[in-house]
């Protein structure tokens, strides 16, 4: 029998780490790289994300051919790993960013940084479903890795359709029983083909999620279904919900945040009230979300950081 | 016998055990090599005491002690241990920290931690942290619910850890849920990381240390008007 055993923190200290392999994060990486710094990407998805999920772009300066927007974001990162910045796919759980080295906690182990950028983005939700808080940890669950395991042989529901969803109904699948699974919208072909493939999963793409239901666990989730409202018993609920609010909820609460929920940064360097903490992209609620901007603003924080960990004065340009 | 343990990680723990100070003892609670009647039948002991005995090579600062747990009772009450397996992390003094379940997955991390942790006899804990739990004189129970393949539960079980290591008063458990059902259902269960404090108090999630500690201000019952004011607002 095979034990996986995880080490923890790896004992390499990287000179950046990136939260978020969009434009501005990806930029990031082409630079810092280029200043000779260790650098680490940490992305959730190369399909997650504003941009990857583009079809077409039209606007990037200096690419006039028909591109999407995850073909731009394969070059990107390209050219980044080029010049010596690793990526890995993961998903960041939490941060310590008081502490030296400061600490990025994913899904696939922590990773430690002298300096870090965040770029996650602005596809996170807001608001929550009826019953959703009331149940966290009594049936409602955003970790099928932690707890589809409880729900051996019981009924649950997935609600939602984010990136990540595809991937953690495959591991629900192999424990519930029956899967009713509540997107928000249509699912595209591929995930609908995906999902469908498995006999569990009952796909109710009609169906309106209203509240989730219980009494001291969860027991079920209200829905209206072709104008019928009815409870769709089930033991347990995983949320996989986007929307457009900035990315932040892996936060340790260090960092400063606006009254509207976007990183306060400084709009020259990206810099943060942390120092070594710098904010760039979509997560700093720019007025235009574009991928050109987000990209100038990871340059620029790039090389904030070269000067910070250098401890000089100025920044260092890149000439060619 | 095949390792638990790759040879590649091995090289890596064995770098991290040169930081071990003080020796440091695995008491590994198992069943005995006969099965007694009416004796259920442990699936992770052998695996526990092997991971063990692998860790111990590692280090000369490690050792290893195997019980049985049906028939040593004086070592079983000593430490009181309730269920196996069990592993208790012993150092000068014994702290309080326990395993019962296999700490693999993502929990192999938290048990290296806590092995340094004891060796140096200190937990690396912000000052605040430090004096609110320095006001705990009475006992404290925490128990962190985890699963092997659970992100997010190594950092719920380290500051139990911790918090275990600092005040006398305090023990804290690692139980990997899947293994002790029962126990599971005690507790209502259904997700994990879930903490359990003194039996009334619980968190659900990972949260950070200065608001876990407030937790367990709250079971001892020592929250300060300001602090059960926080407390209140990050509840609610």
């Amino acid at each position: 029998m095979e034990l996986a055993l995880s080490l923890g923190a790896p004992a390499e200290v990287y000179d950046v780490v990136i939260i978020g392999g969009g434009p501005a994060g990806l930029s990031a990486a082409l630079y810092a790289a280029r200043a000779k710094l260790r650098t680490l990407v940490v992305d959730k998805h190369p399909r997650a994300g504003a941009l990857a999920m583009t079809e077409l772009i039209a606007n990037y300066p200096g690419v006039d051919e028909e591109l999407s927007g995850a073909e731009l974001l394969a070059r990107f990162r390209r050219q980044a790993e080029k010049f010596g910045a690793e990526v890995v796919e993961a998903q960041v759980l939490a941060t310590q960013l008081t502490s030296d080295p400061k600490q990025v906690i994913t899904s696939e182990g922590t990773y430690q940084g002298r300096t870090i950028i965040i770029a996650a983005g602005a596809l996170g939700r807001s608001g929550s479903i009826p019953g959703e808080k009331e149940f966290i940890g009594r049936g409602v669950s955003y970790c099928a890795a932690c707890d589809a395991a409880f729900f051996q042989g019981k009924d649950v529901a997935v609600i939602g359709d984010s990136r990540e969803m595809p991937d953690e109904l495959e591991l629900i699948v192999r424990f519930a029983r029956r899967v009713y699974l509540l997107p928000r919208k249509r699912l595209d072909e591929e995930v609908r083909a995906q999902v469908t493939g498995h006999a569990s999963v009952e796909l109710l793409e009609r169906a309106q999620v209203k509240r989730i239901v219980g009494e001291g666990a969860v027991t079920g989730v209200e829905v209206v279904d072709e104008g019928e409202a009815k409870v769709i018993p089930v033991a347990g609920v995983f949320v996989y919900l986007s929307g457009s609010r900035p990315t932040t909820d892996f936060l340790d609460g260090s960092v400063e945040i606006t009254a509207q929920g976007c990183i306060a940064a400084d709009p020259r360097t990206g810099a943060t009230n942390q120092p070594g903490v710098f904010a760039v992209g979509d997560v700093t609620c720019n007025e235009v979300r574009q991928a050109v901007v987000a990209a100038g603003q990871g340059a620029l924080a790039a090389l904030a950081a070269d000067k910070y960990l250098r401890r000089a004065k100025r920044m260092r340009q890149q000439w060619s | 016998m095949l390792m638990l343990i790759k040879e590649k990680d091995r090289a890596v723990i064995r770098e991290m055990f040169e930081a071990l100070v003080r020796p440091v003892k695995l008491v590994v609670f198992t069943q005995g090599p006969v099965h007694l009647p009416g004796e259920r039948p442990c699936e992770y002991c052998e695996q526990v005491v092997q991971l063990a005995k692998e860790l111990g090579e590692l280090t000369d600062k490690l050792d290893v002690e195997i019980v049985n747990f049906h028939t040593d009772k004086e070592r079983v009450k000593e430490y009181g241990i309730q269920r196996i397996p069990a592993i208790a992390v012993v150092g000068d003094v014994d702290y309080g920290i326990r395993y019962y379940g296999i700490p693999g997955g993502f929990e192999f991390a938290t048990l290296l931690e806590a092995i340094i942790d004891v060796s140096r006899g200190s937990a690396d804990l912000a000052d605040e942290t430090l004096e609110k739990l320095s006001r705990i004189d009475s006992p404290v129970h925490i128990q962190v619910f985890v699963t092997p393949t659970c992100p997010y539960c190594p950092s719920a079980v380290r500051l139990a850890h911790q918090f275990a290591m600092v005040n006398e008063h305090i023990t804290a458990d690692m139980v990997e849920a899947q293994e002790f059902p029962e126990l599971s259902r005690r507790y209502g269960v259904y997700g994990v990381p879930r903490t359990v404090i003194n039996e009334e108090t619980h968190i659900e999630g990972a949260v950070p240390e200065s608001i876990a500690v407030l937790y367990v201000l709250q079971a001892a019952g020592k929250l300060n008007e300001t602090e059960a004011q926080q407390l209140a607002a990050i509840s609610r």
